[in-house]
């Protein structure tokens, strides 16, 4: 009630293009206006500090500062691309990542589908609830606990000692074993979120459609086949051409807090390795470098996979 | 009307929104400003002590810094960050701001502290924020205080907002502070700069880092065992510990030793660098050859033999099947949860972590023993820069630099070994690290006696002011600590309030192991290396402790054979190591030369 007052409270009688426009903004501006704080902290810490790649071609000295330092060109590029480790590193992330993203949309969208049929809605929102709890935790913590439980004498080498007489697996000491742990534990703790952007999605799909598919004598497997899927394809495509400017982040809180020196060829990624250089050893310019490349591969990606989304979804983003 | 009331309502959230935020990001820049500690009333101790002092100041000796002998007639002040310790505990109402000890300095000294940020330091979180400011190049505070990697100080040094402090070290240092520093020839070598002393050290007891050997003696009573004078003997012992059964559950589930070296082969605890020391190198600095010239002990033939040694270790089950993936903390938990028999570490571990050990495991008694002896008699361990533990530089714009060296000589007179009688006699203030029983005596037990430690809820630790001073313990004089407990272990009977002190906090334990630690002194291998990074150690240090790290934990796994060694080396070599050793011994030349 109140709002159809403003609304027309704020809407002055008067005629002309020129007084419209300016009308509309005297109309809105409070909205503006509560806008400009996320304008400007936006500008603040996500455009300003833009300026700040520049160190990836100097020679940065912290004490000389971002302008007193000097030009160095592509140097970090060229010494990054000619890094022993670099190739290994690279192929780690990818590969790390692109498990992650394909399994981060495949087990969410499983699970979405199957809590969906589920009858008692009692039931489907403490189950959604439950899976999305792991997202809130800091992986400081989930580190600690997945290092106790999957030590040698942890609680899943004892289940699988007992149980099975296996020996014990080092699963954080063997470079397989860790990817699978990674990608794994990351499904694990990711897949509460993708699940409820599925289920918001499911919720939209026109009923009639159903209706529809079961005069026409559709079973439940059908209907699901060609209705619930079909309807979800452009958000599963939406969620996976964004995923892809992930392709080179593979997680560094995860990896940080699981990995070892037993585990460098298989588990080391981009972002441990750019800690270890760039903020260990003080190579601030060539991190910065690193930042850059992660950032021209992740956009270049983007953009192809939203071509690609477009051609076959027909799906516009922007 | 309502829609007045509306638009107003709107614009005036807008404004307090964009308020608060402005509020919240002036709070972050500006860090932690000091809460007005000054206009505080009741500080205890220190209001008492200044009416006890109260002798007005006569104009007639105050220098040309405001400083009058005994305090700055004018309070100065001294800004500077950090990084908060696990082991301070707090009064209730007291911070790092705003403490007993923060208000006794401005009462007394007339130096004010103030912070321009505080931060936990768990995880290296000092460290992080120091080099975030660095590479954000943040204006410095006055003092920073640094306990960790040379690294670090380095870096700070290289910054160039630093001061040489040579010549206000030796025109405003005490006595005390002078001797300290001159007990060890080489206490400037690691902050020398063009002959410039860049920084000051913050002295510590020597032999405090020293390493020794922990073993159960109720596991080694039990399978009557006899002290390991060799590594044999002590393969002996961990093969008991393992087969035996010597915490009697019936269960394989022992082991020998207690080791993590994810991070690092050369660790503060759970240390694995002794069996390095064993065949006669030491991983991860830099040993003096029988040539004079050094070289990196991780790459040394020796390293070698000490890895095969390893790997044995590790297929018998005496080390953990987890201790390439714990770090020198968790590595020590195999020992206080009462898994793993021995650990080598420095002689206070009874203090922490062993405490754990006795609410785990109780009844259960620990003793110290020499580091065993390798194949050929060798032993060695690892010792820091014998009397240092810490650096504090002075920014070069700050309006009273000599105010630290105030401070700190304060606490070298008043505090390091104070007299019967004095002050500090029993502690820095009474209800926080110590209290008065009815009857006269002392006492530092709040779990005992909850009343006369008030407001104060945890009753297992007591408060202690002096850590939240400047230069971390208030002032230490190197050989005071080592020169009491020899005093203590040879039945000496304690006199100053220091040797009484030591001798009702120190358990029998630690002072026996004070003593094991100095008969063994000769054992110390000394990393000659102390100057800042290189040029090529700057590039290729990543690079080069991961060849290392990944080819010894494979090799001890058994992921990888034994002579993947000599790869490792011959790769470290051409990569760079070579390069490193030439500017390594570069250095020592020319630091060790002038």
């Amino acid at each position: 009630m109140g709002m159809s007052t403003t609304t027309e409270a704020l809407t002055p009688v008067r005629s002309g293009v020129k007084a419209k426009a300016g009308s509309f903004l005297r109309r809105t501006w409070p909205l503006h206006l509560m806008l400009l704080p996320a304008v400007i902290l936006q500008f603040l810490f996500g455009y300003l500090p833009l300026g700040g790649l520049v160190i990836a071609f100097k020679d940065f000295k912290p004490y000389d500062g971002i302008w007193g330092s000097k030009w160095v060109g592509l140097e970090h590029f060229k010494f990054m691309f000619e890094y022993p480790d670099s190739k290994q590193v690279i192929i780690n992330t990818a590969l790390i990542a692109g498990f992650k993203i394909v399994c981060s949309i495949i087990v969410p969208f499983v699970f979405a589908l199957l809590l969906n049929e589920v009858r008692r809605s009692s039931v489907k929102r403490t189950v959604q609830t439950l899976v999305y709890l792991p997202y809130f935790i800091s992986w400081v913590f989930l580190g600690g606990i997945l290092n106790d439980m999957l030590a040698s004498d942890g609680i899943v080498n004892s289940v699988l000692k007992s149980w099975f007489g296996l020996e014990p697996i080092l699963f954080l000491g063997d470079g397989t074993w860790f990817r699978i742990v990674v990608v794994v534990s990351d499904v694990w703790q990711q897949f509460g979120f993708g699940t409820i952007v599925y289920l918001a999605a499911l919720a939209g799909v026109n009923p009639s459609l159903y209706e529809a598919a079961e005069v026409d004598g559709a079973t439940r497997w059908q209907q699901t086949l060609h209705v619930t899927i079909p309807s979800l394809a452009p958000i599963v495509i939406v969620v996976g051409t964004l995923a892809l400017g992930n392709i080179l982040n593979a997680g560094f809180d995860q990896i940080f807090n699981l990995y070892n020196p037993l585990v460098y060829d298989k588990g080391d990624i981009i972002d441990t390795f750019v800690y270890r250089t760039g903020i260990l050893n003080g190579q601030y310019s060539f991190g910065t470098a690193v930042g850059i490349f992660k950032s021209v591969v992740g956009f270049v990606l983007i953009v192809i996979g939203y071509r690609i989304a477009y051609k076959l979804a027909d799906y516009k983003i922007f | 009307m309502v829609f007045r009331w509306q638009r107003m309502l709107s614009v005036s959230l807008v404004a307090a929104l964009s308020l608060s935020l402005a509020a919240c990001a002036g709070n972050n820049n500006g860090g932690n400003e000091p809460a007005n500690n000054g206009g505080n009333s009741g500080g205890n101790a220190g209001a008492e002590a200044n009416a006890g002092s109260g002798e007005a100041a006569s104009n007639a000796n105050v220098d040309e810094t405001g400083w009058d002998g005994k305090k700055y007639a004018e309070p100065v002040t001294l800004t500077t960050v950090k990084g908060v310790g696990t082991n301070y505990y707090f009064k209730s109402g007291e911070t790092m701001e705003n403490n007993v000890l923060q208000k006794y300095m401005k009462d007394n000294l007339g130096i004010d502290v103030k912070y321009d940020w505080i931060v936990t330091d768990t995880n290296d979180a000092y460290k992080t924020k120091l080099r975030l400011m660095l590479s954000s190049g943040e204006k410095m505070p006055d003092v920073i205080t640094y306990r960790g990697d040379m690294e670090t100080v380095n870096m700070l040094i290289d910054s160039g907002q630093f001061m040489d402090v040579g010549e206000l070290f030796d025109k405003y240092a005490g006595e005390a502070y002078k001797t300290g520093v001159a007990l060890n020839p080489d206490t400037w070598l690691p902050v020398t700069r063009d002959g410039q002393r860049m920084a000051l050290p913050v002295l510590d007891y020597a032999y405090n880092d020293d390493m020794l050997l922990w073993l159960r003696q109720d596991w080694m009573d039990k399978l009557g065992l006899q002290a390991p004078k060799t590594v044999a003997d002590f393969e002996a012992i961990m093969d008991a510990f393992v087969n035996k059964d010597p915490d009697g559950n019936g269960k394989s589930d022992t082991i020998g030793l207690a080791t993590g070296f994810k991070n690092t082969y050369l660790g503060w605890m759970s240390d694995i660098s002794w069996l390095f020391g064993a065949y006669g190198t030491l991983p991860g600095q830099w040993n003096k050859g029988a040539d004079g010239a050094l070289s990196y002990g991780s790459v040394d033939p020796a390293a070698k033999q000490a890895l095969s040694t390893l790997k044995t270790w590790m297929d018998k089950g005496y080390i953990s099947k987890d201790s390439g993936i714990k770090d020198e903390v968790s590595g020590s938990e195999l020992f206080t949860k009462g898994q793993a028999g021995a650990i080598v570490g420095r002689n206070w571990l009874p203090d922490w972590p062993f405490g754990d050990l006795l609410n785990n495991v109780p009844g259960a008694k620990y003793k110290g023993y020499p580091l065993p002896a390798g194949p050929d008699g060798k032993i060695g361990a690892q010792s820091g820069n014998p009397s240092v533990n810490g650096w504090m530089l002075i920014n070069k714009d700050a309006k009273n630099p000599e105010a630290l060296l105030r401070y700190y000589n304060f606490f070298f007179e008043n505090w390091a070994n104070p007299q019967a009688g004095s002050e500090f006699e029993n502690g820095f203030a009474e209800g926080y690290d110590w209290a008065k029983l009815p009857d006269g005596t002392i006492t530092k037990d709040p779990a005992k006696d909850p009343d006369l430690f008030p407001d104060y809820a945890d009753r297992t630790h007591l408060v202690e002011p002096i850590y939240y001073s400047l230069t971390f313990e208030g002032a230490r004089i190197p050989s005071l600590y080592a020169d009491t407990m020899i005093k203590l272990a040879s039945g000496g009977t304690p006199e100053t309030p220091y040797e009484k002190q030591t001798a009702g906090v120190r358990k029998p334990e630690n002072i026996e192991a004070m003593k094991i630690v100095l008969d063994q002194k000769d054992i110390r291998m000394k990393n000659y290396f102390q100057g800042p990074l290189t040029e090529t150690m700057k590039q290729k240090n990543e690079l080069l402790n991961k060849l290392i790290n990944q080819a010894y934990s494979k090799i001890i796994y058994g992921q990888s054979p034994i002579d993947e060694f000599d790869t490792m080396v011959a790769n470290w070599k051409k990569s760079g190591g070579d390069q490193i050793t030439t500017e390594v011994n570069e250095w020592f030349q020319s630091a060790s030369g002038k």
